[in-house]
């Protein structure tokens, strides 16, 4: 039986009957009632309520305060003893119920907010660089605290289980780009010079932004992942009791080893590139691995390989201070961690191709 | 008033090829507050699960309102389960969205109620349960433990359930939250006609809000009534379990020494 309100009016007391299931289950909107103007005594009767539970109660009373009813000075009638236990509990936190609805964010102090926290978050990681350097510097002075065992821990999993991943990647890519290059150069009848875009490429750029992209994504969001774990469980707490530094125990192994392993992958990636260009090289425009090779051997010089090769440690400074950093500031909650994972992500790959266009510039500029 | 709410028959629960419940029946009738007792390691927590829906049973029967749980169509399951409340051991409030929405997510998923009738009901229900209003906006994460369960209650009792399931409630609060925690179950209790079913370790809740006790050991259901029978039974277990209160403190390190599975925390290095 769905819940209504009816009113009567008795010598000037206006009486408001209750009736039905009074129930959460029972409730779809606020039963509608009216009466005005309202006497100066109301008195409500629950003689015919069948059942109330607390939600009941305050669908009741919301009903009743909505339409000016002085809720806390009416009287009550013929309720059953356990209904009326129930309307006094609520009727007594009634007003804590009724809390406005907090104000929309406007979108200035939103912007405001942001750059707050984005000018925090920069001068943390200032500080957590500085921290970094102060610890590397403590274990020249005492290298048998080098974490040899984490730090190789770290190699297998950032380099050596990312080689199937890296090379057929950067396979593939190679292969499409020596064909959409070679569909372009065959037209001009310039096939040999696949060879020479393709090396260039791939050495210069590709490899090394593709494969900093793919390692950011990969171990980058690993390491957050599980740093911010560790800090959620107070085990870099633990660490910090027992004497030792989380720096010198998680970061620097972690940021030596992404350091060491990103310019091997590197060169992983190209040998992959390269070979992807070779197979649609020998497919396409007739070239076969010989002629691919000794053209490589002509074009591909020195300088642009080393190019390449040494801008993978500098991504990788970037991508390790990123996620350990991002790791050691969780907050102690689940959520915390998916976001400074996501974060992790998004700040290594923007902080990747930043700096290649920045290296790629200052390069052209020196004339390299 | 005699109303069996739940029924649980010759339950036996294999896990990994470990039988952990072995026969276990039990009833609970409309109105009660009964706690679930027992060692580590005795099934309570999987036997909760069983009764609530989320972990099968090998074999035997669990019927909570007359309805079998376990032969129940997921309609018939879903409209049981808004006539029930968890509290999880630890609160398990959803991190991402505030308390007051924490609490007012169940309405919004089972009523066809407005937004704002929504949240003032779960502002009822955080006053009910004793958390001031400026904890309604804040994140779960905010909250000290004790208001973090206070919030979680709140969240359990927002269908105004007319039973109860509560994970240890006072474990990890300091004694003097552990004991209003108590008092705040046994009064929404008695003034809302809850029925109440509670896994604890905690003697002083033992002690002071429940009607019947039910104690497993071994898979089994090793004692079953008030406090002062399951006193009178005779098991190495309980003796010691009950000698933690009793006992001065010398002959209860010694207890402790043979009893106690809390291992000392002990902090693995080797991940490092």
């Amino acid at each position: 039986m769905p819940p209504t309100l009816r009113t009567e009016l008795q010598n000037d007391t206006l009486h408001i009957y209750a009736t039905g299931d009074w129930r959460l289950s029972q409730l779809n909107a606020l039963p509608a009632w009216q009466y005005a103007p309202l006497p100066a005594w109301i008195e409500l009767d629950g003689g015919e309520i069948v059942s109330l539970d607390p939600s009941g109660a305050l669908a009741l009373l919301q009903s009743l305060a909505d339409r000016g009813v002085n809720i806390a000075d009416m009287g009550l009638v013929h309720f059953s003893v356990a209904h009326a236990a129930i309307l006094d509990l609520v009727r007594g936190h009634f007003d804590a119920s009724q809390a406005a609805e907090p104000a929309r964010r406007n979108w200035l102090a939103g912007l405001g907010r942001n750059a707050d926290a984005g000018m925090r978050h920069l001068a943390h990681l200032v500080n957590f660089v500085g921290i970094l350097t102060t610890e590397i510097f403590d274990l020249f002075a005492q290298p048998r605290r080098f974490r040899w065992k984490e730090f190789v821990n770290q190699i297998e999993a950032i380099f050596v289980h990312a080689i199937p991943l890296v090379f057929t990647m950067m396979f593939l890519l190679g292969l499409v780009f020596a064909y959409l290059l070679g569909r372009q150069a065959e037209r001009y009848g310039a096939n040999i010079f696949v060879v020479d875009g393709s090396a260039l490429a791939i050495c210069r750029e590709l490899s090394p932004v593709i494969v900093a992209i793919l390692v950011a994504g990969r171990s980058g969001a690993a390491i957050t992942a599980q740093l911010g774990t560790m800090k959620v469980y107070e085990e870099t707490d633990a660490i910090s009791v027992l004497g030792l530094s989380p720096y010198a125990v998680l970061v620097i192994p972690r940021v030596l080893a992404l350091l060491l392993a990103l310019p091997l992958l590197v060169f992983v990636g190209d040998i992959a590139g390269l070979l992807g260009s070779m197979a649609i090289a020998n497919q396409q425009l007739n070239i076969n691995p010989a002629a691919f090779i000794n053209r490589l051997q002509q074009e591909l010089d020195t300088p642009t390989m080393l190019v390449g090769l040494l801008k993978a440690p500098v991504f990788a400074l970037f991508i390790g201070v990123i996620a350990c950093y991002m790791g050691l500031s969780v907050a102690r909650d689940a959520r915390s961690i998916g976001l400074n994972t996501t974060s992790t992500v998004v700040q290594s790959i923007v902080a990747v191709i930043l700096l290649n266009a920045i290296i790629a510039i200052t390069l052209v500029k020196l004339g390299i | 008033m005699t109303e069996t709410l739940v029924e649980v028959d010759q339950l036996v629960t294999d896990i990994d090829g470990n039988r952990i419940l072995n026969g276990v029946s039990l009833q609970v009738m409309r109105g009660e507050i009964v706690a679930l007792i027992g060692g580590s390691g005795t099934g309570k927590s999987t036997l909760l699960k069983q009764i609530i829906g989320l972990l099968r049973p090998t074999a035997g029967h669990i019927s909570l309102f007359g309805t079998d749980v376990w032969s129940a169509s997921s309609a018939e399951l879903r409209s049981l389960r808004q006539r029930f409340g968890m509290l999880f051991q630890d609160g398990a409030l959803f991190s991402s969205i505030n308390i007051e929405q924490n609490v007012a997510t169940p309405l919004f998923e089972h009523t066809d109620l407005p937004k704002p009738l929504c949240l003032k009901l779960a502002r009822l229900k955080l006053a009910l349960v004793g958390l001031p209003g400026s904890a309604a906006l804040k994140m779960p994460n905010e909250l000290s433990g004790g208001m973090r369960k206070r919030a979680a209650l709140a969240r359990a009792l927002a269908l105004d359930p007319e039973l109860l399931f509560l994970d240890e409630p006072t474990s990890g609060l300091d004694p003097l939250s552990a004991r209003a925690f108590d008092d705040l179950i046994r009064a929404l209790s008695d003034s809302l006609g809850l029925t109440v079913v509670l896994i604890t370790h905690d003697l002083d809740t033992l002690m002071s809000i429940i009607d019947r006790a039910i104690v497993l050991a071994d898979g089994k259901v090793l004692g079953d009534g008030s406090i002062a029978q399951i006193h009178q039974i005779d098991d190495p277990w309980l003796r010691a379990y009950f000698a933690t209160r009793e006992a001065p403190r010398e002959t209860r390190s010694a207890i402790a020494g043979t009893t106690s599975q809390r291992a000392a925390s002990n902090v693995t290095l080797n991940t490092i």
